[in-house]
């Protein structure tokens, strides 16, 4: 980080469950028992030697208030400090880092889970709107997310053949990550071909709740040498947040992802974002996607697609990215779990040795965090 | 992954569950005049003094420099639309309202003359107004040409402080392997299964795969007696929602013989004097089912814990 005052703070472990479009034989604390028992599982870490456990999820989703509370015992939380973020996990990721880089844990687990599969996702999302002036409307993600795409295609000289290509490599990618289950990989024409449910989104190109879990561990410097050869450095973190009311939006833009990463990248001391060898992003559709690359920097205003071709410098979500697979409320985690497990090289041979990861939550992305790592 | 729960077959057992809650929602300022010029068919917009700018609908702060807005004006029924989108269910559109700097969500019309960025639209008013953002029923195409609307000073308007509101969740909880095997045991031989920790030998009801105190899985299902002692208990005077019995009753926490755990349930089978008057902490108590024909497979099966006084020296 950017002081020396300030513990360097390491992922040192992660782990995930497989993401489903339901685990219906299951519960939240089997599915996070299972993610966390696998992240501490060859570390040599014991649950004992967690100081502190951040976790994500919605109560909406869950269906009970305070949900966190009758999951304490999958966490490894018992008596121990605990805390609830209500949003995407990522944001928990950055609440844990501030925790160790601040010298009050050495090891700090943070947690996030969703199983949108038992409740209904246009209601989630329908509860974060206004009462009065949007929610009244039928406002939901799935609304948002065709708003969102008119305005980018309208403002943008990106068409909808873009998004069709972002989409079709995401699933394509998601196809080869044995962690994401999908019955079929639908082609560019499948997705061509699935109806709009928002124009111009189409069904393939929102993305897909799916259950599931991940746990991601971090250590000071010092834990983390002891613990791995290849500790991979968080080195900057930024967050913002959009106005509440998507009609007060920049249109086709998504200022508040720029800001978040500008902080993230000025903490990390890194001045060409074009040297990132590796991002994981969310995107709550294909336009989505495509306006939060622009918005790191990753590519020209329009231009998005151009990081999906053959021999692009970054590799953009190599995993298949939150369109195959939205673990409401885990997918930034999952985005900084991916990446972290690439650059330490848990995943095969690996190229990068640094990353953009970037998480969002809310209804049309309405709050982001982008996190930069380092081997 | 070496996971068995992971890679067990997928025999879902699910449990429907609805969360209802009532509201009275308070509109503040601007949301409540804006909603009470809907009534009167006007569409209201707030003045930011230190931005000059004209915000539609009328906001209590500047979006942008977070300064108190000021004065209320009654904007033109016209606008133009600057985006769009289909659903299933509703075509929703941002619209800038002429004279405006922000835009307005709303709905436009279905069937009709289809509408794009750039349409020139005008309002449509419900026919009974409901203190709600449909009062203004929708947008529709406009095409007589007519010349862009000003925007005029409103005269006092009274704003809607309350709106009554409801929500309504459905939910499909999923029991899991150890919540579904503890309510399959009680459904078809009436025994409370609990699982036990390898390391701290406890035995937890309901079962569950990690032992919250030692986070290691546990080991196996083992059954637990229908009595225990009393580890604590109240008497319910007051009225809540969600309450499944009427009070007075006795609310108790129960640790069963051979577990390690509370489990919540009710003391009965006296009346609540001679209850308050004669329970006491680490008394035995022990279960009383419900008929037979009465089960549902649930902790409910047991109707109540009954003291057994006798015991008592």
């Amino acid at each position: 980080m950017g002081t020396n005052t300030l513990e360097r703070v390491a992922v040192v472990a992660s782990a995930q469950t497989t993401l489903r479009e339901s685990w219906s034989s299951l519960q939240h604390v089997d599915l996070i028992g299972s993610a966390v028992s696998s992240a501490l599982r060859g570390t040599g870490l014991r649950m004992q030697d967690v100081d502190v456990v951040i976790d994500c999820g919605s109560d909406v989703l869950d269906g009970r208030s305070i949900s966190n509370c009758g999951f304490l015992g999958a966490m490894g939380a018992h008596h121990k400090e605990e805390s609830r973020v209500e949003e995407d996990g990522l944001f928990g990721a950055l609440y844990g880092t501030t925790k160790v880089a601040s010298g009050s844990a050495s090891v700090a687990l943070i947690v996030a889970y969703s199983k949108p599969s038992e409740s209904s996702v246009s209601a989630y999302y329908s509860t974060l709107t206004d009462p009065f002036y949007q929610r009244a409307l039928g406002l939901d993600h799935v609304g948002a997310a065709g708003l969102m795409a008119n305005q980018y295609l309208t403002t943008s000289d990106a068409d909808e053949e873009a998004l069709l290509r972002i989409a079709a490599e995401a699933w394509r990618k998601a196809g080869n990550n044995p962690w994401v289950e999908t019955a079929t990989v639908p082609t560019l024409a499948d997705i061509e071909s699935s109806p709009y449910v928002a124009d111009p989104v189409r069904g393939l190109q929102l993305s897909r709740p799916v259950d599931g879990a991940v746990a991601v561990l971090l250590a000071t410097e010092q834990v983390a040498h002891r613990l791995t050869e290849r500790p991979v450095w968080i080195t900057g973190m930024g967050t913002a947040m959009e106005s509440h009311f998507l009609a007060d939006r920049k249109p086709g833009e998504l200022e508040a992802c720029q800001a978040a990463a500008a902080m993230a990248t000025r903490r990390a001391g890194i001045s060409d974002v074009g040297s990132f060898g590796l991002a994981e992003v969310s995107g709550t559709s294909a336009a989505g996607e495509a306006m939060v690359v622009e918005a790191l920097g990753l590519a020209h205003r329009g231009r998005a697609v151009d990081c999906y071709e053959d021999g692009a410098s970054v590799s953009v979500n190599p995993s298949g990215g939150a369109l195959p697979a939205d673990p409401i409320m885990a997918t930034g985690l999952v985005r900084l779990h991916e990446a972290a497990a690439r650059l330490a090289g848990r995943l095969g041979d690996e190229a990068a040795t640094t990353a953009l990861v970037h998480g969002a939550g809310g209804l049309g992305m309405q709050n982001h965090c982008v996190f930069t790592l380092e081997v | 992954m070496s996971d068995s729960l992971l890679t067990g077959i997928d025999d879902a057992q699910v449990l429907d569950a609805n969360i209802a809650l009532p509201y009275t929602l308070t509109t503040g300022r601007a949301a409540g005049t804006f909603l009470a010029g809907l009534g009167d068919k006007r569409i209201l917009a707030s003045r930011c003094d230190t931005c000059a700018r004209t915000m539609t609908p009328a906001q209590d702060y500047c979006n942008r420099c977070g300064e108190p807005s000021g004065e209320f004006l009654s904007m033109p029924e016209t606008g133009t639309v600057t985006a769009i989108t289909r659903t299933e269910s509703v075509t929703l559109a941002l619209i800038r309202i002429d004279g405006s700097d922000t835009d307005l969500m709303h709905r436009l019309s279905s069937g009709g003359p289809a509408a794009d960025v750039g349409t020139r639209v005008r309002a449509v008013w419900a026919d009974t107004p409901t203190q709600s953002m449909l009062d203004l029923d929708c947008f529709t195409p406009d095409d007589s040409g007519a010349e862009p609307g000003t925007p005029s000073p409103t005269g006092d308007i009274e704003p809607i402080t309350e709106i009554p509101y409801a929500i309504d969740l459905a939910y499909r909880h999923s029991y899991g392997p150890h919540y579904g095997r503890l309510f399959d045991e009680l459904a078809t031989r009436r025994r409370i299964l609990g699982s036990k920790c390898p390391q701290c030998r406890n035995v937890l009801v309901p079962p569950r795969e990690f032992c919250d105190i030692c986070f290691v899985r546990t080991a196996q299902h083992v059954d637990v007696a229908d009595t225990g002692v009393l580890q604590a208990f109240s008497i319910i005077h007051m009225e809540f929602v969600g309450q499944t019995r009427k009070p007075p009753y006795v609310y108790a926490e129960i640790v069963l013989d051979g577990s390690a755990t509370r489990l919540i349930h009710t003391v009965g089978g006296h009346d609540v004097d001679t209850l308050k008057e004669r329970l006491s902490i680490g008394m035995p108590v022990r279960a009383v089912w419900k008929d037979a024909a009465d089960t549902r497979g649930t902790l409910d099966d047991i109707d109540h814990f009954a003291p057994v006084f006798e015991q008592l020296p």
